[in-house]
């Protein structure tokens, strides 16, 4: 068994390695963090507009001049994260290196916008905001991968406009950047003039149809989401962050069904996706961290005897019902700890597909498409990603139930082990 | 005054061991000044550490950070993954003096 983890751990290591340094993933995984706060800042007043029982309190009327009043916050924000990530993202990849990275936002954004038809409904002179959500996501993380790597491509050449040395340096450098953006630029334009020529008519069309609606619906699918599930575990078995390794890779996918389910939700119409950003990270990872440790926490105080486990549940608990359980995780110990595989491998795919089947079925509402911060306690998490419905809740109060069922053997007999352990001890 | 610096993926995890490193400081009376950040802060927040020390679940991130640690002049290490556990202060703030060599 040893000899066997080690060989995996071998595997492992590099295979995280390789995603957490590639420059791309590195830029794509902080380029969402930069769009995080106005996400969640657009996902609350979602929140708000959406509470329970105002529209019975406020009249029909009211209730749609109450959602029309807060409807500016999540348009500006959250319906158009595209925006930020763009940008985060050309920001990073310059900043990374060392370039100044705030050109590498800005060319990154103005690429993207030179790809977009400027027409919305056969009116010139706007751009559609559909295109800044979840339908432009892919075109965007590439546009800015590829923006920002010409950009520095160019300033690399130094094919700059050199100023006298009397010259302040604010100066010369905004003209250092002339030259290299109007290079990126130009490139961009000649790819949106080309396309035009192309059935796919706009580079937008072609992203979306090639590479994001097959991937979103792969990544939509059960036995993707299964398979992403089962790898953050056996990371984190590892004493790997799997989520953070797993998600540099899904998210795009994530967020895109996230905000497809966000629009549905916003028009009133049937929700479209089951999985989405909030399902894995309210259902399957934020019912105390990933495993949903926080039945485990349960189970340490139902069933524990021996001194560690006490000590662990007391030392585990508070932080486990912020969805932080790196102190189960290192303590219990779940990494490399044989005896606890089964149940930490099984547990979040039964979860998975329970929350699946009752999504599916309608018993519990399809997530609302709103990003809840990963360290809100569930139950309330539950409540906000389904659109405040308590049955989100429900759901997350069963799969611990589940999870809980499933370690109950495993728990007693680690319980048993170290009680006689200290006994002999002592 | 000693400053250490701790990073894992959200500066969450790691922030639990600031207040324990923190209060063995207190009682052993020496003066530091511990932080945690989230490992895309730690390359830039290196410069104002002694000593850096990461989350044993982000130790794959302990190549790049050597990097940065060299240019800046400061020691790293991972924490070890028991300590971390136990949220055992006392051994880290000994890993991180030992690093620092004082």
């Amino acid at each position: 068994m040893n000899r066997f983890m080690e060989v995996l751990e071998n595997v492992l290591m590099p295979v995280a390695d390789k995603l957490n340094n590639n420059r791309y993933l590195t830029a794509l995984r902080n380029g969402f963090m930069v769009a995080l706060p106005l996400i969640i800042f657009g996902s609350i007043f979602v929140v708000i507009a959406n509470l329970p029982f105002l529209d019975r309190l406020l009249g029909e009327e009211g209730y749609a001049t109450y959602q029309n009043a807060l409807g500016p916050a999540s348009a500006a924000t959250l319906s158009i994260m595209g925006l930020f990530v763009i940008i985060g993202i050309g920001y990073k990849m310059v900043e990374q290196r060392g370039g100044e990275a705030i050109y590498g936002g800005v060319v990154a954004i103005a690429s993207f916008l030179v790809l977009t038809p400027q027409v919305v409904e056969d009116v010139s002179g706007g751009i559609p905001t559909s295109v800044l959500g979840a339908q432009g996501m892919f075109l965007g993380i590439f546009t800015a991968f590829f923006a920002a790597e010409i950009y520095q491509y160019f300033v690399k050449r130094n094919w700059t406009i050199k100023m006298p040395s009397g010259v302040p340096s604010a100066v010369s450098r905004s003209f250092s950047a002339l030259i290299p953006i109007t290079m990126t630029l130009t490139i961009f334009l000649a790819v949106r003039i080309i396309f035009s020529y192309t059935s796919f008519e706009t580079v937008q069309n072609f992203i979306y149809t090639i590479i994001q609606e097959p991937l979103t619906v792969l990544g939509s699918g059960l036995p993707a989401t299964i398979i992403a599930v089962l790898l953050i575990q056996v990371f984190w078995f590892f004493g790997l962050h799997g989520q953070i390794i797993i998600n540099s890779v899904f998210d795009p996918i994530w967020y895109a069904l996230n905000d497809q389910n966000l629009a549905a939700f916003q028009a009133g119409a049937e929700l479209p996706n089951i999985v989405t950003k909030q399902f894995i990270d309210t259902f399957i990872v934020g019912i105390g961290g990933s495993g949903m440790t926080l039945a485990v926490v349960i189970g340490i105080f139902v069933i524990g005897k021996s001194r560690q486990l006490k000590e662990l549940g007391k030392l585990g608990g508070p932080a486990g019902i912020f969805n932080v359980n790196e102190p189960i995780i290192f303590g219990l110990p779940i990494i490399m700890n044989p005896l606890v595989i089964i149940p930490w491998l099984l547990a979040p795919v039964i979860v998975a597909l329970v929350t699946y089947f009752s999504m599916a079925t309608g018993i519990v509402p399809k997530p609302a498409g709103v990003i809840v911060p990963w360290t809100t306690p569930p139950f309330l998490s539950g409540i906000l990603a389904t659109g405040n419905n308590i049955m989100g809740g429900v759901l997350q109060l069963f799969n611990m139930l589940i999870v809980f069922i499933i370690w109950w053997p495993f728990l007693k007999i680690m319980d048993k082990q170290y009680y006689e352990n200290e006994n002999k001890a002592a | 005054m000693m400053k250490i610096l701790l990073a894992c993926s959200a500066g969450m995890s790691t922030s639990l061991l600031v207040s324990k490193m923190e209060e063995e400081a207190k009682t052993r009376g020496i003066s530091v000044d511990i932080w945690a950040v989230a490992q895309d802060k730690a390359p830039s927040e290196m410069e104002h550490a002694d000593v850096l020390l990461i989350g044993p679940q982000m130790r794959f991130l302990k190549k790049k950070f050597e990097k940065r640690a060299e240019e800046v002049g400061i020691q790293l290490d991972v924490i070890d993954p028991i300590a971390y556990g136990r949220i055992d202060g006392k051994a880290v703030l000994d890993r991180a003096l030992s690093l620092s060599g004082e």
